[in-house]
Parts: C-alpha cells; structure tokens; sequence
C-alpha cells in the first residue's frame, strides 16, 4: 500500500479537530459522483510519500494535531491497514477511518484491536439493492452494509454516518427514508456533492445545483 | 496655507497703477479680476520670502517686461508666480524659491479625479466628497514635504526610501485609542459644536454619542479610531432591556459604523471595537458609569453577564451580515483572548461563535494577550501595551485614550539592494534608515505641537479640550510607528533563501528586525519618546516601493519582487509576512511568523487566506487555542472571499467572473485587502498582484471533495 496524499492540517476532516489526512489507493466502488477518481483509477499517477517524510511531519506537528484521517480510496482494502495504524496509535495520534463498509471483516479486526478511535462510515443511499447500487455504480451486499453500520449504531466504536447529497438522487423522499434507516445514528453528515470533476462525466451537466440551468431556461437557452 | 490668495484687489494700489494704456487683466485667485499692478509681486515677494526690496523691484520690472512683450490680454495669478519663480532660479535664490511656490493641481489631474476614482485608498469611494479629499491631500501633501519636513526627509519620501504615511493630513496624528466612558461622563460637549449634549441616558442615544464623537475623532485623525471593551462599558445601558432590544441595539451599532461613508471625504470611519468575553483585571474593581453619566453603584465585574449577551448579540448580527448578506467592512470586532478568557464560564461554546462567524464572514480579528499583558488595539493591527500608568488610568477609564502621531515604513528590499550582500553595510545602511525616519517623526511633532499651541482657538481645539484635568490627546503617551515592507524580499536578496525556504533565512529575518527593535529603544531613550515597530499594512505603499525599484534597481528588484511585472501588477511582500503565495500550512504560518511579533510591540498579524471554502468552527476553536498556547503570534484572521451580484442582489462564496444564482457578470468580488474588507474593484494594481497570488490553504480548508491529491504530490 502506498500513501498517495498528505495533508498535514486539516480543520474539516474530523469536526473540532485538527487532523492530518493520509489517502490510500484504489476502491472497489464505482460512485459515478465520485471526486477522487484519479485515486481509484489511477493511482499509479501518483508518487507514494515516504512514510519517514509522514512521521517525521506528523512529530514535528504533534502538538497541533489531535489526529489522523485515513481516507482514500477504500482504506480496507489493504491488508497492512492495521500496520498503519498500528504506527500512527505509537506517535500518540488518534485514528478517524473513512470507510464505505464493504470489508465488515476489517473493521471487526480494526476494531477488536482497538486500531479505530472514530469511524466515518458512507451511506450511498436507501439500504435497497437497486437504489444504492446506483449510487456506488456496482452491486452492493446489502447485509455486508448492515453489519458495518452496526459498529456504530451499536455504540462499539464512535462515529458517524455521511452522505454525499446528489440533488438529482437525493429527493426529499429518498432522504427522508434514509433517516428513518438511519434514525439510530449517532450522527449523520450531508456532503455536497462537488460537481467540478465526478467520475461520470455525465454529473457535470449538473453544475450548481441548478441555478445555471434555471436561468439558462430564464434566458430562453 | 490652503491655496494662495495672490494679488488681492486693493482698490487703493489698483488706482495707482502704472500701465494705464494697457488693458491687461489679471485673473485672481479671489474670483476677481483685476488690472496689472507690478507692485504686487514685488508685496509677495517680501511678504512671503526673505528677498530684500531691490531684488523684489528687479524681478518685478522683468516679469512685467516680458508679459508685456507677449502682448496678452489675459494672465492667470499662477502664471505670474511661476515667472516670478524662474526669475528667483536665474538669480540662484533656490530657498526663496521654495518660500514662494505655489500649491496646486494641473487641470487635467482635477478632470481626472473627478471623472475617475481613488486608488490608493480603497476605503475611499468615488464622489464629489472623495474628489475634495483627494485635492486637499495632494495639496497638503506638497505642503507637508516642502514645509513641515526638512529636505533631507521630504527626498528619501520621494525617492522611496520610506514613505511618510498620511502626508496629505499632515496637521493631525495618525490615530486614536478611547472608550466609551469620555462621553459616558462628559457628553458630548465639542469645541465649536453647535450645541453640548450632557450624558447620554438612554442606549440609544449613547450609540448616538457614539458615532457623532468618532466621527468629530475622524476628521481629527488620520486613520483608525479605536475604541476598547465596547461590549463592557455599553453594559451598564443594557440593563432591564429584552434579548431582542438588545439585538436591535448590537444591529444598530454595526449598521451604524457599516454606513458612515458619508462623512469626511466619502470615506467610513475605519473603526476598530474590542471586544472581551471576560470583564478584563483591570476593569473588575472599577465603578461603573451608567446612565446620566452616574455611577451605577456597582463594579464593571457586576455586568459580565450583560456584557456578554452584548457581545454574543454582536456576532449574530456579524453572522448574518448586510442586508445582502455580504460581511460587514466595519466596525471590525477584535476578541482579545487571555488566560482569562479560559477561566471564563462558557468560553468555548463563544468561541466556536465567533470561530463561525470567522469561518463565515471573516469578521472576527483573534488578539492573544498572553501572560498579564492587557492591550488595546486600533488600525489594522496597532496595539498598545498598557503600561503601570495606564492601569492606574484604568481606574478613570476616560482618561485612557492613546494615540500614535505618525507611521514611517521603511523600504526594506533597496537596503539590501544597496547592501550588495555586505551584511556590515546592510545594518548600517538599516540604521541610517531609522535614525532618518525619527528624525521625520520629531519634525511632524513639532508641527503638530505647534498647532496644539494654540488651544482650543486653534485648528485641533478638540484635541485640546480639557475635561478632565489634561488634554483630550495625551501627546506624553503618543507613540510614533516605524514599519518596514519586503523583509522577505531583503532577505530573498541578501541571503539568496526566502523566509519559508529556510530556518536560516528566518534567523537572518529575526536578526534584522532585533536590530530594529534594538535602535527605535535606543532612540527612545534618547529622545523620551516612544518609537515602536509596526508592521505596516502598507496598502499602497508596498506597491509604490515596488514600482520605483523597478525604476532604479530594475536588475535587483527584478530578481525578487513579486506580482507579475508584465502586466504592472507588482507588489513587495507586506511587513515580515512570508511570501503570501507559499504553500504552508496554517499552523506552519501562525507558528513562524508568530516568531517576529514579539519584536514588533505596536501590533503584527498573520493573515490565513480561506478563498471559498469554510473550515469547521470547532477545529478552527481548536486552532485558536493552539496557537494561544502554543506560539507567540500576536493576532490572526481568516479571509474568505465572496462574489456579491448587482443584479440580483445575491451574495455568493469565493471569487467568480458571473453570479452563480443568476448567472449575471454584474458582480463584486469582496475580500481582506488589508485590514478590512473591501469590494476588489476598488484595488490598487500591487494588491490585485497580490490577490492572484494568495494561497488560500485550499487542501486544509476546504470541503474534503474539492481535495485533489495530486496538489500533495511530492516534487
């Protein structure tokens, strides 16, 4: 596993604190609205940062940092994710994971090691077969999700729920089922969703929530 | 001496004339016209020079030979004062010369001001009241460089080797520090007011108080006026008042100081509020003043509750911003944070308040106290240490007003262009530079002290009234400001490393600002005078300095100054702020410029560009906190940047070419130029330079989807 990113202050990845933010590669969803796709796709495209570089960093900021974010990509699909963390738990800092709850077994092993101090699990949608497999452009274990929001809803380890908000897929209606399916939570984040690069061109058409298209149509356009 | 009145009509001289047969007229700057009499000039010349007679009788009779030879029937008053004048340089009479020059302004620079507007202060707007401001500075600032200061000041201000701020209101300081409790006590009573106020006794009209004595301060100030623990001396006036007559009055001051463009010259008061969440030590014990201008029979520590729901009201109204939505320009709200700060119940919950309104707006200007210090700040980042004196002071807060008389910044780059790498050169050089710009700030202090001389009959009567025992302006307790720009660029040149480049190019930086620091004391010793450094916010004059380099030291100043030099849009980097487009994190920026404000005792900050994107107010508390305790940085804020559209009346986030609601090109972009906000449009071309080049901390600020990891890609 390489480390394709490094941010090293981040104030908006773990709400109230400041954290360093390390992107892994490769994912095995396909969410057409996805922003990192370079990431998924080609993540030969990038140079791995030494991981020396990484500590030697995160010691010189150790003060300031109450954490770090590991994201992606899918984080659990590396087999040597626990090793990460292992490292980042012996500089004194904190673990958020991201993850999109396809690899329960990981996180039950993340977990049990006590590797995961906050876990920011993605809902793509309505828990239906057709409705989030749409949203993650592959098909989707339905029970797998379940058993990896049970970690949270059930208290085992802190964290939150968070949603990339299409407009176009995410009416009123699919949200308002969501929070019933949801309504244990913990927490439960709205992303916007960023149309400047989706992996699916097509997203882009969808620029500024509207506000383009409804004066184009103002103009006559 | 404004304009010069030339040749007066005088019915008795003008009977007397000599040059009867000729029907020559002169155009006088008294409206009048009136016909040609020599003996005029040779009156100026003795009135105004110390030309003897017989010189004068000779230059006349020249003047009046060649006009005469012309065989025009129509002079203008300045035509003849500028004969006179190349008649005084024929004869080598240079300093009469001087004596008798004329101020004024060509034609076609008048039809350009008033047609096109001001760009050397953004906080000035176009109109007819913009155009006189403009005028009367360009004329005082000619009086000023020829008549207050010696001649040695007045060239290295043109030359650029500093640059005398504020020439064009050189008959008054530069700026002032108070609080409310003068005109709690006094009312308002002016000299040459049409009419006295006795104290205020109700909210309302202590607001009212308020506005119209910073605006009396305004015309008597160059810059900033400042006023301290706003929230906790308006208390006392809050009491028995609902949640939402308190809001009603938080949204009135703000509007109030927002919308003041219509007093001198066009221009809003550039006002700074303080802001405590804490009733700050030394105002526990003190009695506080309420309505009446009565004391209220209890102690400012009574009312910490009051006036913390007045400051939380404050920056609710902050948050929502104008009727558009846009950030308010002014008043700007400084929150000091003390250790006090955090002894104080439900300090965290007001900061992520205020961290809201700085995530959202940028209002918020974030003072570190630290240790026992209590300061009171003004301008963009002027502050005052209080000193043993001012806390007995602050027993009687009303007879704590400070101001700084002037500010002289020093073209850092040119000293180590002229350096040529000599480190013994380069600090002699510094050193010649400061003991010159004393010199500049003890003649402006003689001027002002002269026209202080003449009391309250004078032209700065109100800052001689004296209500309670001493002057309104305390001149003893004056500081004068010595600021610098470029010293990224002078160590760029000298050391061939910029400040974020190296730990060794951060040293050199320290050292020459050590050595600043060290001569200003000593020049205060010597002179019992309080000379401090500041970092200049040098709106204008970094680009000045950068233009006239390109001019002199085109080689060496090409090799560092910033901006792009194609499209003119050059610019020197502020102060000793790190190069504004350098990739940093936050933390990295607060912490090592952090290391240089303690040198710089009138004030520093360090500036965090957010562009368009809006950290979370929790982590950015968290932040807060950090570098409180963490660094030595004086003061931060954070500068988000929005599109407002004429059309629609929307305000948006970030800088846009159209209005995204809309889609108009009818748009406003608003963001920091220095110390405040400002509509871009209004921008001088060094500042737009630098506008391209901020780095808006995108990877650590903005929404986690906009992050692209290929900007992390190690080269």
């Amino acid at each position: 596993m390489g480390i394709k990113g490094f941010i090293e202050t981040s104030f908006l990845d773990w709400p109230g604190k400041i954290c360093a933010v390390l992107f892994l590669p490769y994912c095995n969803l396909r969410c057409p609205y996805c922003h990192n796709h370079e990431l998924v796709l080609h993540p030969d495209r990038f140079s791995d940062f030494p991981w020396d570089t990484i500590q030697q960093r995160l010691e010189v900021l150790r003060n300031w940092l109450d954490g770090v974010c590991i994201t992606g990509g899918e984080p659990t699909l590396h087999s040597d994710l626990p090793e990460l963390l292992d490292r980042i738990h012996g500089l004194g800092l904190a673990v958020k994971l991201d993850t999109n709850g396809t690899h329960p077994e990981m996180l039950e092993f993340l977990i049990s090691q006590k590797l995961v101090d906050y876990l920011a699990m993605d809902i793509k949608g309505p828990l239906d077969q057709k409705s989030y497999g749409r949203s993650a452009g592959v098909r989707i274990s339905i029970p797998e999700i379940k058993k990896s929001m049970e970690f949270i809803l059930s208290g085992r380890v802190a964290g939150e729920f968070r949603t990339t908000v299409v407009p176009e897929w995410h009416t009123a209606p699919v949200l308002a089922q969501m929070a019933l399916e949801l309504k244990e939570a913990p927490k439960w984040t709205h992303q916007a969703f960023n149309p400047a690069q989706p992996l699916d061109p097509a997203l882009r058409v969808e620029r500024g929530h509207g506000f383009e298209r409804a004066a184009n149509k103002a103009n006559g356009s | 001496m404004g304009t010069i009145v030339e040749l007066h009509q005088d019915p008795k001289v003008s009977e007397v004339k000599e040059t009867t047969d000729l029907a020559l007229f002169v155009r006088t700057s008294n409206e009048d016209l009136v016909t040609w009499n020599r003996q005029r000039i040779v009156d100026a010349l003795v009135r105004e020079t110390l030309v003897d007679f017989d010189t004068a009788e000779a230059i006349s009779k020249e003047v009046e030979e060649f006009i005469f030879s012309t065989k025009i029937s129509m002079v203008t008053a300045p035509l003849i004062r500028e004969l006179v004048d190349s008649k005084l340089i024929e004869r080598g009479l240079e300093k009469a010369r001087i004596m008798h020059t004329r101020l004024g302004v060509p034609l076609y620079d008048v039809d350009q001001m008033i047609v096109h507007p001001n760009k050397e202060n953004a906080n000035v707007p176009h109109g007819p009241e913009a155009t006189n401001l403009t005028l009367a500075e360009g004329i005082k600032k000619e009086y000023a460089l020829l008549s207050v200061f010696s001649s040695q000041v007045g060239d290295a201000h043109m030359r650029g080797d500093f640059h005398l701020h504020d020439l064009g209101f050189i008959d008054r300081p530069y700026c002032s520090g108070q609080s409310l409790e003068y005109i709690k006590r006094f009312g308002l009573n002016l000299p040459n007011a049409l009419s006295m106020a006795k104290p205020a006794k109700h909210p309302e009209v202590l607001l009212a108080h308020m506005v119209k004595f910073a605006a009396a301060l305004q015309s008597h100030f160059a810059g900033a006026i400042g006023w301290d623990a706003v929230n906790l001396f308006f208390a006392p006036y809050l009491e028995g008042l609902s949640d939402r007559e308190i809001k009603q009055l938080a949204q009135m001051m703000i509007f109030e100081f927002s919308q003041q463009a219509v007093a001198r010259g066009g221009q809003a008061i550039f006002t700074d509020i303080n802001l405590y969440w804490e009733v700050p030590r030394h105002f526990e014990k003190v009695p506080a003043i309420g309505p009446g201008g009565k004391y209220t029979g209890k102690t400012y520590l009574d009312y910490l509750p009051l006036a913390q729901k007045f400051v939380w009201l404050l920056f609710d109204v902050f948050k929502e911003g104008d009727g558009a939505g846009r950030p308010f320009f002014f008043p700007k709200p400084l929150v000091h944070i003390t250790e006090k700060f955090f002894q104080t119940p439900n300090h965290q919950e007001f900061l992520n308040h205020i961290c809201e309104v700085a995530a959202l707006k940028g209002n918020t200007y974030f003072v570190f106290d630290r240790g026992q210090t209590a300061k009171i700040s003004e301008c963009c980042r002027l502050s005052f240490k209080l000193e043993a004196q001012d806390l007995l002071d602050a027993h009687e807060p009303w007879r704590m007003r400070y101001c700084a008389l002037q500010n002289v910044t020093i073209n850092f780059p040119r000293l180590a262009y002229q350096a040529e790498g000599n480190d013994t050169t380069l600090f002699a050089k510094l050193a010649e530079s400061v003991e010159l710009a004393v010199e500049a700030h003890l003649q402006k202090n003689a001027f002002i002290l002269k026209l202080l001389s003449l009391g309250e009959r004078g032209p700065l009567s109100l800052l001689t009234m004296d209500r309670d025992g001493s002057p309104y302006l305390r001149l003893q307790r004056a500081t004068y400001l010595i600021g610098m720009v470029g010293l990224n660029e002078l160590v760029q040149y000298h050391t061939g490393e910029e400040l974020h480049e190296s730990q060794k190019a951060i040293k050199f930086g320290l050292k020459v600002i050590a050595y600043m620091k060290l001569l200003t004391d000593r020049f205060s010793q010597k002179y019992g005078m309080r000379f401090v450094l500041e970092q200049t916010p040098a709106e204008s004059t970094a680009y000045r300095f950068a233009k006239l380099d390109l001019q002199k030291y085109p080689e060496q100043a090409g090799k560092v100054i910033k901006g792009d030099k194609a499209q003119g849009e050059v610019y020197y980097t502020n102060s000793t702020l790190f190069n504004i487009s350098a990739q940093m994190n936050p933390v990295d920026r607060v912490r090592y410029e952090g290391l240089f404000h303690p040198l710089i005792e009138a004030g520093a900050l360090t500036h965090i560009w957010i562009g368009e994107s809006r950290p979370d107010k929790e982590s950015l508390a968290n932040f807060i906190i950090k570098t409180f305790k963490l660094t030595k940085n004086d003061q931060i804020a954070f500068s988000p940047e929005f599109t407002t559209c004429r059309a629609c009346g929307q305000t948006s986030r970030g800088l846009m070419e159209k209005c995204p609601y809309c889609g108009s090109a009818e748009v406003d972009g608003i963001t920091r130029i220095t110390g405040y906000f400002t509509k871009i449009s209004s921008w001088n071309k060094g500042k737009i330079g630098e506008l391209r080049d901020r780095y808006r901390n995108t990877p650590y600020f903005s929404m986690r989807e906009a992050v692209s990891p290929g900007v992390e890609e190690p080269t």
